[in-house]
């Protein structure tokens, strides 16, 4: 028999019984309250080993099968509630190993307790981008001058901009989107972009359809643009090979470098805002409306540098859809006069639907009161009204 | 005097000498934001004006009613009103209620039982019990 069903003393003792009466087996259990799970020990009491123990072995075929002994998890939750109130007495043994163990940790002779947490391990840290110290990555410089140009006037000089932006680096054979690293010129730079034409050879190519007004501007022009995209990286290179090598040279150039991240500061909170495009009006050369949007790189840089300039971005099936300089013009414009959201301002704006004598379109509900209105009664009611004096 | 026979003259009716419209008006409803009057919308864009135009004895207006369904309501000489909804309709269907309206009658519909339907009076009379020979029982 288990010792676990051992303990449950199932059976009224003898003591208790009386000797003269009788009572079957069967009546003495239902006499005696009992937890269910009496049941399960019941249905295996003449086993010595537990159904789980007798299953595993039939699995495996043999008699010591491999694994743990008790793989089912150990036993009950009530069986262990009757072993525990049995055994509370022999319980001081494992409570007496524990406190040695805890003993020998503590007579560990390298530890110290922390009187601060510096130096301690940190915990509840994993690692992520908020619990860094920042860097530079993380300052955010915008990529566009943080304003939307609205007036045609501006959007034409920004386009122009950058059709000879674009151009010159086409016939410079650079990558095009170089360009997006000057995010303004200077005012003497943007002039000499502004005095520059476009005429696009044939079929709207970009190959030098720069038109420039003199000999002196091309070469200012091509000068400078030289310099951009490939600048960044030159200089760096520049930096490196002349790398200070002395203990003097380098606290020279520390200190050069502070005073001009001074002067980029002080640069860079100006007092008033300037005006876009310098003040500049219109450009009276359209050469660079015909200028051809096929190429997808050619329009990606260009859209690219629009954006920069004015603030506008354009969604993918816009994207799709622009073939020509004139079509990104023609959506930017569009974007300025939106269509009317209210089917009466667009019916109102209908010349033929005006001109006709039996149309009549309302902008608002039409209530009764309209009506009273329109059939000449509605002063005869405010006045029947005011002289109740309900209104 | 020779005896002279009773002149007829042929009786007025609407399409003898003249015919006139009916309907004398066609309100139409529509609301800017829900969806059932999108149909409707489109057919106030793009087929109204060539409606318009060819009936000009009908007097259209065109009115919103916010958060309501698109409906078409047309006036009648005889001072009746009939009201059509037309949510969710395509454009072409929408012109056909509204050809519905503009050729009715503005009665209220009647169910015909008979094949032949005539507004002369009939030539035989109305029975009476007391006229005609007496039949025998």
């Amino acid at each position: 028999m288990r010792s676990s069903l051992r303990l449950l003393n199932l059976e009224a003792p003898a003591s208790q019984r009386s000797r003269n009466l009788y009572v079957c087996s069967v009546c003495r259990h239902e006499a005696r309250p009992r937890p269910f799970v009496a049941r399960q020990f019941l249905r295996h009491a003449s086993d010595s080993t537990p159904i789980t123990e007798r299953v595993r072995r039939k699995l495996w075929g043999t008699d010591n099968p491999p694994g743990l002994k008790d793989p089912y998890g150990g036993e009950g939750v009530f069986e262990r509630k009757f072993k525990r109130g049995q055994s509370a007495p022999q319980e001081n043994e494992p409570e007496a190993a524990t406190e040695a163990a805890e003993d020998a940790v503590s007579e560990d002779s390298s530890y110290e307790p922390a009187t601060t947490w510096e130096g301690l391990q940190r915990v509840g840290h994993l690692g992520t981008w908020s619990d860094l110290p920042p860097t530079k990555a993380d300052a955010y410089t915008s990529f566009s001058l943080n304003r939307r140009l609205t007036k045609p006037v501006h959007l034409s000089l920004a386009a122009h901009q950058t059709a000879v932006e674009l151009s010159l680096l086409h016939t410079l054979k650079k990558p095009l989107t170089n360009i997006c690293d000057v995010i303004e010129h200077e005012q003497p730079v943007f002039k000499l972009i502004r005095n520059c034409k476009i005429q696009p050879k044939s079929s709207g190519q970009w190959d030098s359809a720069v038109v420039y007004p003199d000999k002196e501007t091309e070469e200012a022009l091509v000068y400078i643009f030289e310099q951009i995209g490939g600048a960044q990286e030159a200089a760096a290179e520049v930096a490196t090979e002349v790398a200070p090598e002395t203990a003097e040279d380098a606290e020279l150039a520390e200190i050069e470098a502070a005073e001009a991240e001074d002067a980029e500061f002080e640069e860079e909170v100006p007092t008033t805002p300037s005006p876009p495009f310098f003040g500049y009006r219109d450009v009276k050369d359209k050469g660079y409306l015909d200028l051809s949007l096929n190429d997808p790189i050619t329009k990606f840089a260009f859209l690219k540098r629009f954006s920069q300039l004015t603030g506008h971005f354009f969604p993918d099936p816009v994207i799709h859809q622009i073939s020509s300089v004139q079509h990104v013009m023609k959506h930017v414009l569009a974007e300025q006069n939106p269509k009317p959201k209210k089917l009466a301002d667009f019916l109102v704006a209908d010349a033929s639907l005006q001109s006709l004598p039996n149309v009549k379109i309302f902008a608002k509900k039409q209530k009764p009161s309209h009506k009273d209105e329109e059939l000449g009664r509605k002063k005869l009611i405010d006045a029947e009204l005011r002289e109740r004096g309900l209104v | 005097m020779p005896v002279q026979g009773i002149r007829t003259v042929t009786a007025a009716r609407n399409g003898v000498g003249a015919f006139i419209l009916q309907c004398k008006r066609l309100d139409f409803h529509y609301c800017d934001w829900a969806g059932s009057s999108r149909g409707m919308v489109s057919f106030l864009k793009n087929q109204l004006t060539a409606f318009a135009k060819e009936n000009p004895q009908i007097e259209i207006r065109v009115s919103p009613r916010p958060h309501k369904h698109p409906v078409i309501k047309g006036h009648f000489i005889n001072g009746r009103e009939k009201a059509v909804c037309v949510r969710n309709l395509e454009p072409e269907q929408i012109f056909q209620k509204a050809n519905l309206l503009k050729q009715n009658s503005g009665e209220k519909n009647k169910r015909t039982k008979k094949p032949v339907t005539s507004i002369n009076e009939s030539v035989r009379g109305i029975w009476s019990p007391y006229h005609g020979g007496l039949k025998g029982v």
